[in-house]
């Protein structure tokens, strides 16, 4: 018994300090060096900055007129409203599929498969666009995301929707509900497990897209955040101060979400991934 | 009961609406651009040149082979990694969920951030990775500038990347397998190895699905972190087919770009689905 | 950032903006002064308009023209930057095709122009009175289908080896005249632990430039490969002569700096001022971002023209400057025209030498060279004197392939010999070829 401690004690230090070499020293690496004057950052090391240089933070929100604030506000706008239209629509889908079993659903299930393996196509997808005029908007790079997001989210709603019985549909049934009003009222209430896990997976998900903002809404006006850090690489390629500033300031609001919501982000993934 | 009442396909409606648009709609008509010389206003049709031009240029097909090498190793590391440190997170350490927390967290931190990282960790002169062998007395390597190890350099940053998620899926897994086999198992005198082989690695088979298909499509999606990291270089030597793609579009030759998207969907299609039936297939058994 | 920035040097450049050398023998070149613009009076009226330029043209020169068009004209200029490279041009193009453009479009001339299809996009200044001081070779890079579309943005430059000249110093080197004398100099450098050639091809741009540079070499002995080439009847596989840039390329592989494929244009310049390496074939303007950090310590480069085989013709490859296009659905056109007017005024022009020098002559006639110019122009001007200039081929042939700077990227870090990097390049003009619609085969 006293091995078994010494083994797993062992493991622990194992552990941990594989754990610093492999995760921790990254994210050390860039928040010193974010902390640098430029000569000193492009050293590329991991030592204490000489002098701590806070105004390259300063540097990097008034880059290009304070771009990086759009940007922030864009990426908030673009998740916020992506994942209003996923909630509402998705669990309505969701409801549908997993309870009514015709042609029909089966249609619309194969075609959720597709959407969960295959990748959008890209240049066609913005032709449709233009010709309804979305192409370059929050407004179309919305309904992209929710495009791209619906199958997957659908999945969730289905897959939870097994676990609500079907009485409380008969009953409201009898009580004379609207089939509109018995979802909003009876159902929806009951999937709110699932809807955290959504919003979750969702905002992760679409707050780091670089490849769909980048097709989809070009443009210094339409900066998201992802979309100013990769136009930073290229501008600061040799200043890696503020290269790494501003990977910092992209990172600190999604380490500040986990810290909090630790538990809550690693159960919903799970969740998300295996039903998926 | 009616249920077509109830569960009226108006539901359905916005769903359907917004995912036909924007996603059904362009794949089938990815079919007919694919074949022509377009600008999004004019097209012109070649016939099957476009993809003949994918398949016989060296700079264009490399990306099919990188693209396959990439999900498959990419896969493999992944389901290994994770697997190993599922089975260590789940023995009585400690510092478990301390650990968990640590391998997730990369999960939610943007690709690009990542790529910018390492690529400045792999540094073949300054960067923290050549130093630290260096320290040791070991010579590194030109991890991004070799075109022999470049693909696999940006792998290694993909498991970084993906293991959490592998991790904490098989966590789960392993936690769901009832205890009274372990313990049975202990009373017939069974060791650790054997208990791993014969009762974990066969129960968390749904789990390890989940981690092979997850990893598996996504890699053969992947563009963000290779894109950040090598741009595709040196030269084209890690080019993947979303790279590719997107070089295309992005010097306006968008029949091409759409035929390179259209070999995507069929070599994800040929390969995917199967795979997943044979997975399930066995889940059954 | 180390601002060392001669005070001194800066005025004189001012006041050197009367004659130097006179220099001839080229399209390129100043004509004789006309001198009547001096002094111009301005119409001041107060306007706002935007800019979109990228961030490997060195900014000081055109800060210094905006600050001045804002105090003369009350123009207000506001200064966007992009990416330079391929990524660049596709913001370009998705910002013209959205119609997001800024006023005005900093973009190269020459072919990858005509790509932009200027007729819809940017306003046409043939029937401007100033837009007839462009220097003719500049103006054939800016004007398509017989419209003129852009003013120069900066100096020429030129694709050529650039050394430091302490190194040379310390190691009793000569410059070359053949590429077999540069390779030998290469050589002895290695030998000796220096790094020969400085690679930045970590800026993927940069990796063309040894081949685009010795379009001087291929053109003084295939007179007639640019015209061949663009109908389709000529391959670089198959002329020799084309076929050599390709494998001079590969020839460069050994000399670079062990990190050539991670470091970037901007540790090139830091790399040739400090001694960190003797040589680095590049664009002159990175004479330009060096005076930017390190003021007049950019005297300590030469320059040289890409070397030939042949010792007796070895001439310089030039570059057109990018140009400023003006966005013609705009609702500001005619504070876009007067701030090129403006731009293009000797006023300007002066002010622009201020803050930085030239990197080459001037595409407008009657300009000429100030007096200060950096060493390495001084070097270039011998070029110019003796007519052996010629302009790249993008400003020659239609067809630039797509996808060049990977190709000499690969080439030049040794995945592929010069045959198969100078056939990747052909394949790859054939898919322009294509795409443009000129029948190849």
């Amino acid at each position: 018994m006293k091995n078994r401690k010494r083994l797993c004690l062992l493991g622990d230090i194992v552990g941990m300090l594989a754990a610093g070499i492999i995760f921790i020293i990254p994210f050390l690496f860039i928040f010193l060096n974010s902390l640098k004057g430029r000569r000193e950052a492009n050293l590329l090391d991991l030592s204490l900055p000489s002098v701590w240089e806070w105004g390259n933070y300063k540097a990097v929100f008034e880059a290009n007129n304070h771009i990086i604030l759009t940007a922030f506000k864009n990426s908030f706008l673009i998740t916020l409203g992506a994942i209003i239209l996923l909630i509402s629509f998705s669990s309505m889908s969701g409801y549908v599929l997993q309870r009514r079993k015709d042609r029909l659903t089966r249609a619309v299930n194969v075609m959720i498969m597709t959407g969960l393996m295959i990748p959008p196509a890209i240049l066609p997808t913005i032709w449709i666009m233009k010709g309804i005029h979305i192409y370059k908007t929050l407004a179309g790079i919305i309904l992209i995301e929710v495009a791209l997001q619906t199958p997957f989210t659908i999945m969730l709603f289905r897959g939870f929707m097994g676990s609500i019985p079907t009485e409380l549909e008969e009953a409201g049934v009898i009580d004379g509900c609207s089939p509109f009003s018995l979802f909003r009222q009876v159902i929806f209430p009951l999937l709110k497990p699932v809807t955290s896990t959504v919003v979750i997976l969702n905002s992760v998900t679409i707050f780091n897209d670089f490849m769909n903002p980048l097709y989809f809404m070009p443009g210094s006006k339409n900066a998201t955040v992802q979309l100013t850090l990769y136009n930073f690489m290229g501008q600061y390629s040799s200043s890696y101060n503020l290269l790494f500033a501003d990977v910092m300031t992209i990172t600190v609001p999604m380490l500040i979400l986990f810290i909090i919501f630790n538990k809550k982000i690693v159960d919903g993934m799970v969740a998300g991934a295996v039903k998926g | 009961m009616n249920k077509k009442k109830i569960y009226s396909a108006w539901f359905l409606v916005p769903t359907l609406v917004i995912f036909t648009g924007l996603f059904i709609l362009p794949m089938v008509t990815s079919l007919f651009f694919s074949l022509t010389v377009w600008d999004l206003k004019n097209f012109t049709f070649v016939g099957l040149e476009n993809f003949k031009m994918f398949f016989s240029e060296g700079s264009l097909n490399i990306g099919i082979r990188n693209t396959l090498l990439y999900a498959v190793i990419g896969c493999s590391l992944k389901v290994t990694a994770g697997f190993l440190i599922a089975v260590f997170l789940t023995s009585n350490i400690r510092t478990k969920n301390i650990l968990r927390s640590v391998i997730f967290f990369p999960n939610l931190v943007s690709t690009i951030a990542v790529g910018i990282t390492f690529k400045a960790l792999m540094h073949p002169t300054k960067g923290l990775i050549n130093s630290a062998l260096g320290a040791v007395g070991l010579r590194g390597a030109d991890w991004l500038g070799n075109a022999r190890t470049a693909l696999f350099s940006v792998l290694s940053v993909e498991a970084w990347k993906g293991v959490g998620v592998a991790t904490v899926i098989f966590i789960a897994g392993m936690q769901a397998i009832d205890k009274t086999y372990y313990e049975a198992a202990s009373i017939d005198g069974a060791d650790g190895w054997q208990k791993l082989k014969n009762i974990t690695l066969p129960l968390c088979r749904p789990a390890m699905n989940s981690v092979i298909l997850l990893a598996f499509i996504g890699g053969m999606r992947s563009f963000d972190l290779i894109w950040s990291m090598t741009g595709g270089g040196p030269g084209f030597a890690t080019d993947v087919l979303a790279s590719v793609i997107y070089k295309q579009y992005a010097e306006g030759f968008y029949g091409l770009s759409t035929a390179g998207n259209v070999i995507m969907f069929i070599l994800i299609a040929f390969i995917a689905f199967p795979l997943q039936k044979f997975l399930m297939k066995g889940e059954v058994d | 950032m180390n601002w060392k920035k001669n005070g001194a040097a800066a005025l004189a450049a001012v006041m050197a903006l009367t004659g130097t050398a006179a220099m001839t023998g080229s399209g390129i070149l100043a004509e004789a002064s006309d001198g009547g613009t001096a002094g111009q009076e301005w119409e001041y009226k107060e306007d706002t308009i935007t800019m979109l330029i990228d961030t490997d043209t060195s900014m000081a020169g055109i800060q210094a023209v905006c600050d001045l068009a804002e105090e003369k004209l009350g123009i207000t200029v506001e200064i966007e930057t992009r990416v330079g490279g391929p990524d660049g041009r596709n913001i370009v193009k998705t910002r013209l095709a959205s119609g997001d453009m800024a006023d005005l479009c900093g973009f190269n001339s020459g072919c990858l122009l005509k790509e932009l299809n200027p007729s819809e996009y940017f306003i046409d200044l043939s029937e401007e009175e100033w837009a007839k001081k462009l220097d003719d070779t500049f103006k054939d890079a800016v004007t398509v289908d017989g419209a003129v579309y852009g003013i120069p943005l900066t100096a020429t430059s030129a694709g050529l080896v650039l050394y430091n000249k302490d190194i040379y110093r310390e190691y009793n080197l000569e410059v070359p005249k053949t590429w077999e004398d540069f390779m030998a100099n290469c050589r002895t450098l290695k030998d000796a632990g220096e790094t020969a050639l400085i690679g930045s091809f970590g800026t993927m741009w940069t990796a063309q430039v040894p081949y685009l540079g010795d379009n001087y070499n291929v053109l003084s002995q295939e007179p007639d490969f640019a015209q061949d080439f663009e109908n389709g009847s000529a391959k670089y596989a198959t002329t020799p002569a084309a076929l050599r840039s390709f494998e001079k390329l590969a020839e460069t592989n050994e000399y670079y700096n062990e990190d050539y494929l991670a470091t970037t244009y901007d540790d090139g310049c830091d790399m040739l001022v400090n001694g960190e390496g003797a040589h680095w074939i590049i664009l002159s303007q990175a004479l330009s971002n060096i005076y930017e950090i390190y003021g007049d310590e950019v005297n300590k480069i030469g320059a040289f023209a890409v070397p030939g085989d042949d010792a007796n013709d070895n001439g310089l490859t030039v570059w057109m400057p990018g140009a400023w296009y003006g966005n013609k659905n705009s609702e500001h056109i005619d504070t876009i025209k007067r701030f090129m007017e403006f731009y293009i005024s000797e006023e300007a022009i002066h002010a622009y030498s201020e803050a930085i020098l030239p990197e080459g002559p001037y595409a407008i006639k009657g300009m000429e060279l100030p007096d200060n110019v950096y060493g390495a122009v001084k070097d270039m001007q011998k070029y110019y004197e003796e007519g052996k200039v010629g302009t790249a081929m993008e400003f020659q042939c239609a067809v630039k392939g797509a996808n060049c700077g990977a190709i000499c990227q690969e080439c030049v870090s040794g995945q592929t010999d010069g045959k198969t990097a100078a056939q990747k390049y052909d394949d790859d003009c054939r898919k322009q070829a294509m795409q443009l619609g000129i029948d190849w085969e």
